[in-house]
C-alpha cells in the first residue's frame, strides 16, 4: 500500500491523466479516503490553472525588424568571409590582384631605375655602331677569321647596350654586325693600320678617354667598349628632326656616300662617308645647322673617305 | 485536427528554412514572424525578466539563422528554433546568476517592476484598473514561484504547463527521456503548488 508521500508525488501526472491504469486506479482509491491528498489535487488542479492563464506578454515594438537587422548583419559578414576565404569563389581575384600590383609595381621600378640611369650615363654616350668598325679594325686585321671578332663585337656592343638600358632588337644587332663586315672590308687594304696596328689602336683610346670623361668612368664600363660607340661629331639641335634632314642635305651636296640614318631614343645618328677634301666645308656649313659640341674627325689626309658618325640631339 | 494544423505550421516552415539555406535572408524574417511570440514568452517565462527576454530572444535567432544550415529537418523547426532559446536562457541564467553572487546584486530587485512594466501593455485593453493590479500581483508571485524552480524543472513547466506543448514535444525540445520528463514535471508542479500555497495563501 503507497502511502501519502508516494500518491502526492503521482498527483500532478493524475492531472494530466498520464499515469498508468494501475497507478491511476491506485491514486484514485487513495483521495477517496485521504481529505490531505484530495486537498493537494485541488490546490495543484488550481495551480495548474493560474499558471496556464498567465498572460503571454508581446514583442516590443520594432522586435522583428531589429532581429532582421541582425541577421542580415550577420548574412553579410558570413559573405563577406565567404568571399575572401573560401577557395575558388575569392582565390583567384586576389590572385589577379596580387599579380596586377607585381606588374605595376615593377614597371614603376623600371621607371625610376631608367631615370636615374639617364642621370648617371649622358644620353651622349650610346654611340652609333658604326664607331665599333672604325677603333676595332686593326684586332680584325690582326684575327685570321673575322668572323670571330665580329661575332665577339656583337657581344660587345650587346652587353654595352644592355647596360644602358636600351634595348636592342635582334635584328638591329645583327644588322649592325653586317655593317661592320661590309665597312671593314675596304679598310684592310690601307697600308697604315697593316703597318702599326697597335699603336692606332692605342691612340683611339686615348682619344676616346679624353673625351668621355668623367661620365664613362662613372658608369664604370670598360673604356675601350665605350669608345667603339662614340660618335665623331655631335650637334646639339633644337628640333632633331628638321636638323637631320639638314644634315642628310648636306651631306648629299658635298657628295656624301654610304649614308645611313637611325634614330632612336630621341636621338638621331647619321654615318656616311665623305671625301676628305669636302670635309671642312661640311663642317662649316654644319655649324649652321646647329651646335657643335664634340668633335672627332679623323685628321688623317691621306685618307680618301672619311667615315662620319654624326650624333643629333635635342638641346 | 492540431495534428493536422502542426502538420501544416511545419511544412511552411520549412518552405522558409530551405530559403533561407539558399541564401535568401528575406525568407528568416518569416520565420521570426512566426515564432517570434512564442520565443519571447519561453525566454520571459524561463528569465522571469522582460528585458533580459528579448535579449535572448534576439541571440536565439540570430543564432538559429547562423547556424540554419546544420538544420536537417529531422525535427520540427519549431522544436529546433524552441530548444535554441531554452538553450540560450538557461545560458543567460547561468550569467546572471555568476553575476549575482560575484557582484551582490539580484535581478529578482529589479524583475519585479520590468515585469510588472511588460505584463502592462498587456493588460491595456483590461478596463478595470483595480482587476488589473490584482491580476499583476498574482502573475507577479506566481513568476517569482517558477523562479524559484531549478532550470530542469522550470523549463519543463514553463514548456507544459504555460506553452501547453505535449510530452513528446517537450522530449524532442530538451531531448531528454519521456520518464524525465514527467518525473521532472511532477516535481515542478508540487514544488509551485508548495510555492504558492505559501506566498498566496488560500489558493
Amino acid at each position: 500500500m503507497k502511502n501519502c508521500d508516494d500518491i502526492k508525488n503521482s498527483l500532478p501526472l493524475y492531472l494530466d491523466n498520464s499515469l498508468t491504469e494501475a497507478d491511476k486506479k491506485t491514486v484514485e482509491e487513495h483521495i477517496k479516503t485521504c481529505p490531505d491528498c484530495t486537498e493537494a489535487l485541488t490546490q495543484l488542479s488550481k495551480t495548474k490553472k493560474m499558471v496556464s492563464s498567465l498572460t503571454d506578454v508581446n514583442p516590443p515594438p520594432w522586435f522583428k525588424q531589429k532581429i532582421m537587422a541582425r541577421v542580415r548583419e550577420e548574412a553579410e559578414k558570413k559573405s563577406f568571409v565567404q568571399k575572401l576565404f573560401y577557395p575558388l569563389q575569392i582565390k583567384i581575384p586576389i590572385q589577379v590582384f596580387a599579380t596586377v600590383c607585381i606588374a605595376v609595381l615593377a614597371v614603376y621600378i623600371y621607371r625610376t631605375g631608367e631615370e636615374q640611369m639617364k642621370e648617371v650615363v649622358p644620353s651622349s654616350l650610346p654611340a652609333p655602331v658604326m664607331e665599333v668598325q672604325k677603333s676595332q679594325l686593326p684586332e680584325q686585321k690582326l684575327e685570321s677569321s673575322t668572323g670571330k671578332v665580329i661575332q665577339k663585337e656583337e657581344q660587345l656592343a650587346q652587353k654595352e647596350e644592355t647596360r644602358r638600358e636600351i634595348i636592342p632588337s635582334p635584328a638591329t644587332t645583327a644588322d649592325a654586325a653586317k655593317d661592320i663586315k661590309r665597312q671593314a672590308t675596304p679598310d684592310f687594304k690601307t697600308d697604315r693600320y697593316e703597318s702599326a696596328p697597335a699603336a692606332e689602336s692605342e691612340l683611339e683610346k686615348k682619344k676616346s678617354e679624353h673625351i668621355m670623361g668623367a661620365a664613362v668612368k662613372a658608369s664604370g664600363a670598360p673604356q675601350a667598349q665605350s669608345s667603339m660607340m662614340k660618335p665623331n661629331i655631335l650637334l646639339k639641335v633644337s628640333d632633331i628632326y628638321i636638323a637631320a634632314e639638314e644634315v642628310e642635305k648636306l651631306l648629299t651636296k658635298y657628295e656624301a656616300t654610304n649614308i645611313d640614318k637611325q634614330m632612336k631614343n630621341g636621338k638621331t645618328i647619321i654615318t656616311a662617308e665623305l671625301k676628305n677634301q669636302k670635309i671642312r666645308n661640311f663642317m662649316e656649313n654644319l655649324k649652321t645647322v646647329g651646335q657643335i659640341r664634340e668633335e672627332n674627325i679623323p685628321s688623317d689626309n691621306t685618307e680618301e673617305n672619311i667615315t662620319l658618325t654624326i650624333e643629333i640631339l635635342k638641346q | 485536427m492540431s495534428n493536422i494544423t502542426e502538420a501544416r505550421t511545419e511544412d511552411e516552415d520549412l518552405k522558409y528554412v530551405i530559403f533561407c539555406q539558399k541564401g535568401e535572408t528575406d525568407a528568416f524574417e518569416m520565420l521570426v514572424e512566426r515564432h517570434q511570440k512564442k520565443m519571447l514568452n519561453i525566454a520571459f517565462r524561463m528569465m522571469g525578466n522582460y528585458d533580459e527576454a528579448c535579449d535572448v530572444t534576439q541571440e536565439a535567432f540570430v543564432s538559429a539563422y547562423k547556424s540554419i544550415k546544420k538544420f536537417k529537418a529531422e525535427a520540427k523547426f519549431s522544436t529546433w528554433l524552441y530548444r535554441i532559446v531554452v538553450n540560450y536562457s538557461k545560458n543567460r541564467l547561468k550569467q546572471l546568476n555568476a553575476l549575482t553572487k560575484r557582484e551582490g546584486i539580484s535581478i529578482d530587485d529589479i524583475q519585479e517592476v520590468r515585469t510588472g512594466a511588460a505584463l502592462n501593455q498587456s493588460f491595456i485593453s483590461n478596463s478595470n484598473p483595480g482587476m488589473q493590479m490584482e491580476m499583476r500581483e498574482r502573475e507577479a508571485h506566481i513568476q517569482k514561484c517558477i523562479n524559484s524552480l531549478d532550470e530542469g524543472y522550470r523549463e519543463v513547466l514553463v514548456l507544459r504547463d504555460i506553452q501547453g506543448f505535449s510530452y513528446e514535444e517537450i522530449k524532442d525540445i530538451l531531448k531528454i527521456p519521456d520518464g524525465t520528463v514527467k518525473s521532472r514535471l511532477s516535481r515542478a508542479r508540487n514544488s509551485l503548488k508548495d510555492c504558492l500555497t505559501k506566498v498566496i495563501g488560500d489558493l
